[in-house]
């Protein structure tokens, strides 16, 4: 008996991809492929500053809210911070068409495999995943069309700490000590996080409230620096954590008090 | 070609009906129950689990054939997700999976003589916005489904199933109990009903004998090795996901029993 055509396959490997593509097949998503044209373009990430940095308990996310398009600013208040799993939080800086529909295919990618085979998708397995989303996109960004570029955090519960994870746009994966960024606005202040390093020691050790400080600091000094970054002046950034106990928001007074203007 | 009258029809699916009520006769209860703040299923078993998630907010438990539970299961799962992702969430419903999808593949195979039935009795709940939009669906292995409000029970036999349902009707017609009030409710209606279907299949025990109390029926049973499993689906909660399987000191604290 088969309730779906596709399903015999893909209940048996637990991939989404291959239910929704009828049977095993490369792995390429079920996204346009891309038009031939003019080449030789630059893979440029643009619009936005991310970063995670890890702190006492966990890891922290915060991001700017501005979306862009050429010079316009399209949206102040975009959410680049967001959720794959109960543990995990994918920021993300690139084409936000893209990173939505990413993170769409991801998190039901690890549902379904969750469900189908009764267990969770193991945390390497999840890495392999977005990896294979980033390679699969290169051919597309390579000729300019919805190029996006990730930063990962994620509570490792077997290890009892944060990870945090950053890519180039080959799909190339980085596992970082202390901090990742990613976004236009993350180059300029890529020494403000080694000078914060060196002077105030490794993120690592700041509690909460206090590496919330550094880091929405580092992104002001960001949106300062990047037109493509936005400042907090309209909207507060975005900004959650991840503990063992799961993903938790920044209250608005957090924020604020993070700011300097509680 | 050999003819094959309706009488053939007749006998075969009464045949069929027999096999299957014969084989889903040693199943062990399942019971749902709308609690104040959600659905809660349970059941008592082995070793394999028998209550899963099939989407965000829907849960299935069945009775039956290991690989015929699993196909379902599977074919429910692929349906949904594949409905999700594709649309949206909101899209993936009991309603249409089990009158678009599923009853109709159960009945076909029902329908054909020469195929193997589905042995399978399952449960599916669903949670709603509200808990007036709460659905309970039993399926049946003939394909049909029926829908109840506040609680649904599957079991060996219609008469064991019938005793649960007297014993859930009057107790939660004062409406929807609390999570450890519907754990207690499900154990008892379990006992209740297990015990009937044993007593079926043993009809020559002394008469004079008293039988257990479905109390203590249910303290002798949990002394043989069989585990209670519940799982809940949370109404007031803001994961995606709102199934989740209640740990065993949850269970252990809520059990008056």
């Amino acid at each position: 008996m088969t309730l779906s055509n596709a399903s015999e396959h893909a209940s048996s490997s637990g991939s989404l991809l291959e239910l929704l593509r009828g049977g095993p097949d490369s792995g390429r998503l079920p996204f346009p492929t891309p038009v031939s044209g003019p080449s030789g373009r630059d893979i440029d990430t643009h619009s936005t500053t991310v970063i995670a940095v890890k702190y006492k308990d966990g890891v922290i996310n915060v991001a700017d809210r501005r979306a862009t398009a050429g010079y316009a600013v399209m949206y102040d208040q975009a959410e680049k911070v967001l959720p794959l799993d109960d543990h995990t939080l994918i920021s993300i800086s690139g084409s936000f068409a893209k990173s939505v529909e990413v993170v769409r295919y991801l998190r039901h990618t690890f549902k379904y495999f969750e469900r189908s085979q009764l267990q969770p998708m193991s945390q390497e397995g999840k890495l392999m995943e977005l990896q294979r989303v980033i390679v699969n996109n290169v051919p597309a960004a390579l000729q300019g069309i919805g190029a996006f570029i990730p930063v990962l955090s994620t509570f490792d519960r077997e290890q009892d700490q944060g990870r945090i994870y950053f890519y180039d746009a080959l799909g190339g994966q980085f596992e970082t000590a202390e901090y990742g960024a990613a976004g236009s606005g993350s180059g300029p202040i890529r020494g403000a996080f080694e000078y914060i390093l060196r002077t105030k020691g490794p993120f690592r050790d700041m509690d909460r409230a206090t590496a919330l400080k550094e880091t929405l600091t580092l992104l002001e000094i960001a949106a300062d620096l990047d037109t493509a970054t936005g400042g907090s002046a309209k909207h507060l950034p975005a900004a959650k954590y991840i503990t063992a106990d799961g993903i938790t928001d920044f209250t608005e007074q957090e924020i604020k008090t993070g700011l300097g203007r509680a | 070609m050999p003819s094959f009258s309706p009488y053939d029809w007749n006998e075969s699916i009464q045949q069929r009906n027999e096999y299957i009520e014969d084989r889903l006769r040693e199943g062990s209860p399942v019971i749902a129950v709308a609690y104040e703040d959600g659905i809660l299923m349970l059941t008592l078993r082995h070793n394999q689990r028998k209550l899963y998630e099939i989407y965000d907010k829907l849960m299935f438990g069945a009775i039956g054939n290991h690989s015929d539970i699993e196909q379902i299961r599977i074919g429910a799962i692929d349906v949904a997700h594949a409905e999700g992702f594709s649309r949206s969430a909101d899209d993936v419903s009991l309603q249409r999976l089990a009158s678009f999808r599923l009853s109709p593949a159960i009945k076909k195979i029902y329908s054909d003589p020469f195929a193997q039935p589905v042995v399978l009795k399952g449960i599916f709940a669903e949670l709603g916005k509200t808990a007036d939009k709460d659905i309970l669906l039993v399926l049946s292995y003939d394909g049909e489904f029926t829908i109840t409000p506040g609680y649904a029970v599957i079991g060996g036999s219609f008469g064991s199933e019938d005793k649960m349902s007297d014993h859930l009707k009057s107790a939660t017609a004062d409406g929807a109990p609390s999570l450890g009030t519907a754990v207690n409710l499900a154990l008892k209606a379990w006992a209740i009903g297990k015990q009937h279907a044993e007593s079926l299949n043993r009809p020559n025990d002394d008469e004079d004998d008293t039988p257990p109390t479905p109390e203590e029926f249910l303290a002798e049973t949990l002394k043989t090795g069989l585990v209670i499993e519940a799982t809940v689906l949370e109404r007031n909660v803001t994961r995606e996901s709102r199934y989740r399987v209640l740990r065993a000191d949850e269970v252990k604290e809520f059990t008056t029993v």
